[in-house]
């Protein structure tokens, strides 16, 4: 090789170039380059680094390299860089940010060896420096990109898990737990509250109550409420909105203020919960400073958190859904209460229509009152004579006897602002939601009163009239105590339902009991006194009114003693029990008296009613027996218009008299007279008159029955007339009677 | 005696300590759940979302091999999991498992609170959870491994850094750093009641002397002893003079 003089020769250069000072390399190379002692102190350092630090190699030696980094750096280079170089002898590609002169970060990337003495002590790190701005920058937009990502990913999740567990949600209960945990969870937030808007009772400012809340005392909710009211439907129309806790809310509303400190929040996110743009309530979260678990938070304790748009979105649909959810909670809800509720009613229908009477309805309608809808009941009925209180039950039967007590403090009188009074009065339910300590003491009679409503913590009331036919029968009240809480419109709604059905059976009861008063008093006028005492005869009665039906009986008896010593002796039965035959039965009584002045044969006595029978009016037709007896003798007449034969029992031997019947009473009077049978009735000897009732059954003919009664007779074995009467109807009757029973026995002593 | 190593890397890191005491302690080296080779399927979020979680490990892991009277040497946050790991016992009925605490570098509240300074401002920890999460991006169990040296020549080595040696699954990292250094049990110092000695490095700017004065003073009847060695890892940079440390503690 030859070169020319003048051209430059590019192997030389190139040769010149190579050949550079070490130093200079060292010094300039495209790197940092420092070397420092085993603790960090800087030994030796080039001009690159001094460069990007800003700094002249006197300041950076003797300095700790770790001093040079971050805060963060340092740690991570006391944690990881130091054991690592410790254990391994290097390390590559550590990500550390060195703080300049002027205070700002360089991002590098350090690669360090640890340059060791025979025997493995630590002598000197030798680290090179990269800059890595770029790269770093790249990296961290990566992992913002991932961040966000998963973030996105961890919302959608929420947007599932929300579906899902709402899905599965059955109850209203079940859907404020579902919204309050997951929309706390999306938010990382302190706190949560689900907030309705109650059905208001009447027109007027909307209830609110808290369904469910978790990491919120009590008192901030109630300041929420409080502050709430007024101005809810503004805030439920702001969408979702952050409340900071701030200058101007520590001033305009410090109680609120005091309570988020004293619970830790710095702002609240309210959230609308809505269903097709009804207005359901708000999912309240607070935010404040503290991640879950007791990890100190990083945000600045003044610091305020803020809610970026995707978590609006997030809380946004979290609403919908949530509205959605509480509308089907609610709808099957009211669903099962609605059966519920019928099948309760239908129940109480049941057993208020098997009550007897009315002391036993009322009885049972308080049973059923404490079982499902109440924990006190009291009922009273108006007569004629005033507020009666037949009843007050509690749930409890060991609080009983208070409510007994309640019971007999009567009612207070008219005028009284008692809501029990009151719906007497204005005849319309009385419903108190809130039983609060003025209207207590308002409604109390005295001081024990006061006590015992004390006592059963009552904190709710309604009243319901029972009105049939225009007429207020009384008044239902029921009262909750605190464990149920207030009473509801539906509850209200049941009760008046019940008070319908009371009115019914009530009212039914009540005639009913009429029927049977006026039967007994009927009967009790109607019937003979007992017999008279007859020299010679010893006599017996009995009259059994039948069990079924109504009560009062077309049987009679009837004994006379005649001004010539004779006794006069009757037994009829008029056909039916009801009051007709009842009616009809003294009419024909009354008028066989009057017939009896002219003291006319027994056949006689049957010939005579039955001429006049479509005179008297009678409505019904009627057997009978007519007999006269002279004691002395025992002279003995009868005769029978279609009425069984008397029984004669003597010396132990019992026989039907054969006495012909002639035509029942009011049937159309037969051609020939009636006949009369004639005998002699000795003395020790008993006769037996009775109507069908005693020898008639459902499952047995009159013979059979007849033949019971010879049988009973016969087996006896007495004479006296009131020890056979009771034998007799021990024999022959049961239980249960169809008919009624007239039975007549005398014995000529 | 139990070692529990600190946030940062494994059990590897008393390899120049541990082997001393053998000859007179039955001596036990375990990796916390995340770090090291143990299991990460064992890792709960929810149990070690607070130091307990780390605490009832080593409790479990003293009846498990039935020991008692155990010396708990505890670096770093370790030094805190301990004293929780006390009260962990005693309230299982145990109090005698643990006979005598050695807190190597503590820290009870790394962010200063008021007049009481730990060293870190929030600002600090953030940044620390940013360096972090700079050298955790890419790492994964797939990846070659980010961290190790170039040893061709000791592939054993090189073996047993992929594996295990300072590497730890991201987000496991992630939430042992939010635990280690946003948890103040400040107030559990009180509770502990076996003799305690405080390490105290020098020039440490994670457990700075302040702190370990503070730990001193609020740990009943316990011993301070600092040491020459610098940075917060005395038992790799100056394993003599920490071992000598805990011996005179022991012994005295």
């Amino acid at each position: 090789m030859n070169p020319a003089a003048g051209e430059p020769d590019p192997g030389a250069q190139l040769g010149r170039l190579l050949e550079e000072d070490p130093a200079d390399l060292y010094e300039n190379a495209p790197m940092g380059y420092l070397s420092t002692l085993p603790d960090g102190r800087i030994v030796k350092v080039n001009r690159t680094f001094c460069a990007w630090t800003g700094r002249a190699p006197d300041d950076l030696l003797g300095v700790r390299f770790q001093e040079l980094l971050t805060i963060g750096g340092r740690v991570f280079h006391e944690t990881h860089v130091v054991p690592l170089l410790r254990m391994q002898g290097a390390v590559r590609e550590i990500a550390l940010d060195v703080v300049r002169m002027d205070g700002s970060v360089l991002p590098c990337l350090i690669n360090a060896v640890e340059v060791r003495g025979e025997d493995g002590a630590p002598l000197l790190v030798r680290a090179t420096l990269f800059e890595a701005t770029a790269r770093r920058r790249y990296e961290r937009e990566l992992l913002n990109a991932q961040r966000a990502a998963e973030e996105s990913e961890g919302r959608s999740r929420t947007v599932q898990r929300v579906v899902s567990d709402m899905a599965a949600a059955t109850s209203v209960a079940d859907v404020a737990a579902v919204v309050v945990d997951r929309g706390r969870e999306a938010l990382g937030a302190r706190g949560a509250a689900l907030v309705l808007v109650e059905e208001a009772p009447a027109a007027g400012v909307p209830r609110l109550h808290t369904e469910h809340s978790a990491g919120m005392s009590g008192e901030l909710l109630e300041e929420l409420r409080a502050a709430a009211i007024g101005q809810l439907a503004l805030e439920l129309a702001q969408g979702v909105r952050t409340v900071v806790l701030d200058d101007r809310m520590r001033t305009e509303r410090p109680t609120v203020a005091a309570a988020m400190i004293a619970d830790g929040l710095s702002s609240l996110v309210l959230v609308p919960v809505t269903a097709d743009n009804r207005r359901l309530g708000v999912l309240v979260l607070g935010l404040g400073s503290g991640v879950r678990g007791d990890l100190i938070s990083l945000d600045e304790p003044e610091a305020v958190r803020t809610t970026g748009p995707a978590d609006v979105e997030l809380l946004w649909t979290l609403g919908r859904q949530a509205g959605q959810a509480l509308e089907r909670a609610r709808l099957l809800e009211e669903t099962a209460r609605n059966a519920e509720r019928s099948a309760f009613l239908l129940e109480a229908a049941r057993l208020l229509a098997s009550a007897a009477d009315v002391a036993e309805t009322v009885d049972r309608l308080a049973d059923i009152a404490v079982e499902r809808l109440a924990d006190v009941c009291a009922i009273d009925l108006t007569s004629e004579h005033g507020v009666t209180r037949p009843v007050v039950r509690h749930r409890d039967p060991a609080r009983q006897g208070v409510a007994e007590e309640l019971r007999q403090r009567q009612l207070p009188q008219r005028g009284a602002p008692h809501p029990a009074v009151q719906a007497l009065q204005q005849r319309r339910t009385v419903w108190v939601p809130v039983l609060d300590e003025d209207l207590l003491q308002q409604i109390t009679v005295d001081e024990r009163h006061l006590e015992i409503a004390h006592d059963l913590d009552l904190v709710s009331l309604i009243a319901v009239p029972f009105v049939a036919d225009g007429r207020v029968l009384g008044v239902i009240t029921l009262a909750a105590d605190s464990r149920r809480g207030r009473f509801t419109a539906a509850d209200v709604e049941v009760a008046e339902q019940l008070g319908l059905q009371l009115a019914l059976a009530v009212s039914k009861a009540q005639r009913y009991e009429l029927d049977v008063r006026t039967s007994h008093t009927l009967q009790a006028n109607l019937l003979p006194p007992e017999p008279p005492e007859v020299g010679g005869l010893r006599m017996a009665v009995r009259y059994l009114a039948a069990t079924q039906g109504v009560e009062v009986g077309g049987d009679f008896y009837d004994v006379v003693r005649l001004p010539d010593g004779h006794v006069a002796l009757a037994v009829g039965d008029v056909v039916g029990h009801d009051i007709t035959a009842a009616a009809t039965m003294g009419q024909l009584n009354s008028v066989y008296r009057a017939l009896l002045v002219d003291r006319p044969a027994p056949s006689a006595m049957i010939d005579r009613l039955q001429a006049s029978w479509s005179l008297l009016g009678l409505q019904r037709m009627a057997t009978a027996l007519f007999a006269t007896l002279d004691p002395v003798n025992g002279q003995l007449r009868i005769a029978s218009a279609g009425h069984p034969p008397p029984l004669l029992l003597s010396a132990g031997h019992a026989e039907f008299l054969p006495v012909a019947p002639s035509r029942m009473l009011g049937a159309p009077p037969a051609p020939a007279p009636a006949h009369e049978w004639a005998g002699v009735l000795p003395a020790g000897a008993s006769l037996v008159f009775f109507t069908d009732g005693l020898v008639e059954s459902r499952s047995a003919d009159i013979d059979t029955g007849l033949a019971h009664l010879l049988a009973a007779v016969e087996a006896s074995d007495t004479s006296d007339p009131d020890e056979l009467c009771d034998r007799l109807l021990t024999d022959l009757t049961g239980v249960h009677r169809a008919d009624d029973i007239a039975l007549l026995v005398l014995t000529r002593t | 005696m139990v070692f529990a190593h600190g946030f940062g890397c494994d059990q590897v890191m008393w390899r120049f300590v541990a082997p001393d005491f053998e000859v007179d302690h039955r001596v036990v080296l375990f990796d916390h759940v995340g770090a090291g080779r143990s299991d990460l399927r064992a890792y709960v979020p929810e149990k070690y979302a607070s130091l307990r979680g780390y605490a009832q490990d080593i409790v479990e892991i003293c009846h498990e091999l039935e020991l008692s009277d155990v010396v708990l040497v505890g670096h770093s946050v370790s030094a805190m999991i301990g004293v929780l790991a006390l009260q962990e016992a005693a309230s299982q009925g145990t109090p005698k498992m643990f006979g005598a605490l050695v807190m190597v570098g503590p820290n009870p509240r790394y962010v200063d609170d008021g007049d009481y300074v730990g060293g870190f401002s929030r600002a600090d920890i953030a940044g620390l959870l940013d360096a972090l999460d700079s050298n955790h991006l890419g790492w994964s169990a797939k990846m070659a491994p980010v961290i190790m040296g170039n040893h061709p020549e000791h592939p054993e080595l090189a073996e047993e850094l992929t594996n295990s040696f300072c590497r730890t699954d991201p987000d496991i990292a992630r939430q042992f750093a939010r635990v280690t250094f946003l948890s103040d049990n400040r107030a559990d110092l009180a509770d502990v009641a076996v003799p305690t000695l405080v390490l105290q490095c020098s020039e440490d700017v994670i457990a700075p002397d302040v702190v370990g004065r503070y730990v001193h003073g609020a740990v009943p009847g316990s011993t301070f002893t600092q040491l020459a060695a610098t940075g917060h890892v005395p038992h790799l940079s100056s394993p003599e003079e920490t071992t000598a440390a805990i011996r005179a503690f022991l012994t005295g």
